[in-house]
């Protein structure tokens, strides 16, 4: 297993945002988290990210235990991630957003440059590198995230509702970008709400709600579980539509 | 752009030729000294974005130790120079670690609070001149204790030290280590997520920014032969550097300079205008600076001058 997330809990005060949440992702693996708003989703990247430490629980990647680490220890033990609001340098370029990701493993000026090149290569920001990241719409932003992780040339790929807010073709694009980040051999953890995304991408899928995992399997198998419906729709929904 | 600096380093070298007597030299060396303190600030106030008020701290240890070393064991100023700066490192840790916790205005507050608290300390302790301050030789035993008659052979120090600090920042800029600053000033969260040491980073930039600043405070000790817990560690040596960074363009490499070329010939000319009734200006010039940055340019006069030069090209090819 890649990343293996054990019993993890985190409480804000008496508010219990995560009660013994599990993940165990094996490497090559797509993984979709879902749940409706306020379910824990978020938190729970927090905790694997290294932005939060959980109260209770382990957080294991590649074999080192990081549950206490710092996200800088995320980052260089290979997890990426990008944020729910994009979170790019505004002021600075296009290029230097990736550049700093790629200093991560290139301590060189010159390396840094040619990796970061590669990945604007390959996001399609190539073009519009010498622009101030503030130019950029949300798919830019959201794209320009994706690339600033990429540079840092990760494992793990966290990608909180990286999606969210495009229209019909921006998505359609994003899904194909994704595909090709996970070719180049990235394990990918995707929290979304856009179904389509997950249907199409995930191969697994765990349903967050209240802070406990509910459900556990194929996106196929997931959405009709009744649990899940019930957790998004409220108990007795399936029977008012029968 | 690219004869920008050759031509700067020409106007630099020649001033004093082109205006030559003793009040243009001093404004040349007034320009410097607010130019160097500035650039030193902008290290970690301006690429970092850790808005320290409290630089005076380093400032004031680089002006007390020169004289400190002269008036206790008789040794050249020169020779406090390179202890100010061992001693505004230290401090630099000392003080890093706990502030850099804080972010945003509680950063800048705890900063002026560590600031204040030396300089009403220097003010009661009678082993530096408590209130009365130190002073340096009156006549020079030799070049070494750097006290000259003409303004010219400080200008010609002052220049040398703002090269060299303006090649470091330069060297900063283009290096891993500049880039950290910067995305740490655009947001620390993101930076952290791709692995940028945040504190360790801060620090490195608190400790170049003291040794620099701290260096500033020596070329004024040398040049004016006598410091006081105000003019060494009070608050308005601090503003001064923020303001003259911003003016130009904070977390720029010729930001600083453009902002001493602006502020220090205003502060002179009010000066001279008004004389002693007019000693109050200064804080009133500063003030109305805070408020026209804050209002209308908050990224100063080079973010003005990204914005024009932008639009320039456009019209162009709409033409």
């Amino acid at each position: 297993m890649l990343l293996r997330a054990e019993n993890v809990s985190i409480a804000f005060g008496s508010f219990h945002a995560l009660s013994g949440a599990n993940l165990s992702v094996g490497e090559g693996e797509i993984v979709g988290l879902i749940g409706p708003n306020g379910a824990g989703k978020s938190t729970f990247f927090n905790c694997i990210g290294g932005d939060m430490t959980p109260n209770e629980g382990r957080i294991v990647f590649a074999g080192a235990d990081l549950t206490d680490a710092s996200p800088e220890t995320h980052a260089r033990a290979g997890i990426g991630r990008t944020f729910q609001v994009p979170a790019t340098f505004e002021d600075m370029s296009i290029l230097d957003n990736v550049v700093v990701g790629a200093f991560l493993r290139h301590p060189h000026r010159r390396d840094a440059l040619a990796g970061a090149g590669e990945v604007l290569e390959f996001t399609g920001l190539k073009e519009l590198q010498h622009q101030r990241a503030r130019s950029l719409g949300t798919p830019g932003r959201k794209r320009l995230e994706i690339a600033r992780v990429l540079a840092t040339s990760p494992r793990l790929m966290l990608l909180d509702e990286v999606l969210a807010g495009l229209n019909p073709a921006e998505l359609q694009a994003g899904i194909d970008l994704l595909r090709r980040v996970h070719a180049r051999g990235i394990t990918l953890v995707i929290v979304e709400h856009i179904m389509e995304v997950i249907m199409t991408l995930a191969q697994r899928v765990l349903v967050f709600n209240q802070g406990h995992v509910i459900a556990e399997g194929k996106p196929s198998e997931v959405v009709a579980n009744q649990i899940v419906i019930e957790a998004y729709l409220g108990r007795g929904r399936r029977k008012r539509r029968t | 752009m690219k004869l920008g600096p050759p031509a700067l380093a020409a106007a630099l070298l020649l001033y004093p030729f082109i205006f030559t007597g003793p009040f243009y030299w001093d404004i040349g060396v007034g320009f410097l000294l607010a130019a160097i303190s500035a650039s030193a600030w902008n290290i970690v106030g301006g690429y970092a974005g850790q808005v320290s008020v409290g630089h005076s701290m380093f400032f004031g240890i680089g002006a007390y130790m020169p004289l400190l070393v002269y008036n206790l064991w008789k040794l050249p100023p020169l020779t406090g120079a390179p202890a100010a700066i061992l001693v505004s490192l230290g401090l630099a840790v000392v003080i890093g670690m706990p502030t850099f916790r804080l972010t945003g205005h509680y950063f800048s507050m705890a900063t002026i609070a560590v600031a204040e608290l030396i300089r009403i300390f220097v003010g009661t302790w009678d082993l530096v001149g408590a209130a009365i301050g130190q002073q340096g030789p009156a006549v020079g035993r030799g070049w070494w204790d750097l006290t000259f008659r003409s303004e010219l052979p400080y200008y010609y120090i002052f220049l040398g030290v703002l090269a060299l600090l303006l090649y470091v920042t330069f060297t900063v800029e283009r290096s891993r280590f500049g880039y950290y600053l910067r995305s740490i000033k655009a947001g620390e969260r993101a930076a952290r997520s791709l692995g940028v040491p945040v504190r360790q980073t801060k620090l490195k930039a608190l400790m170049l920014s003291a040794a620099f600043t701290s260096a500033a405070g020596s070329l004024y000790a040398f040049k004016t032969g006598f410091i006081d817990p105000e003019s060494g560690f009070g608050i308005l040596v601090s503003v001064q550097m923020v303001i003259v960074a911003a003016l130009g363009g904070a977390g720029t490499l010729f930001g600083p300079l453009v902002g001493a070329l602006i502020l220090v010939p205003l502060q002179t000319a009010t000066n001279t205008w008004f004389g002693a009734s007019g000693s109050g200006l200064t804080y009133i010039l500063y003030g109305g600076i805070i408020v026209l940055l804050a209002r209308f340019e908050p990224g100063g006069l080079h973010e003005l001058w990204y914005r024009v030069a932008a639009r320039l090209p456009r019209r162009r090819h709409a033409a």
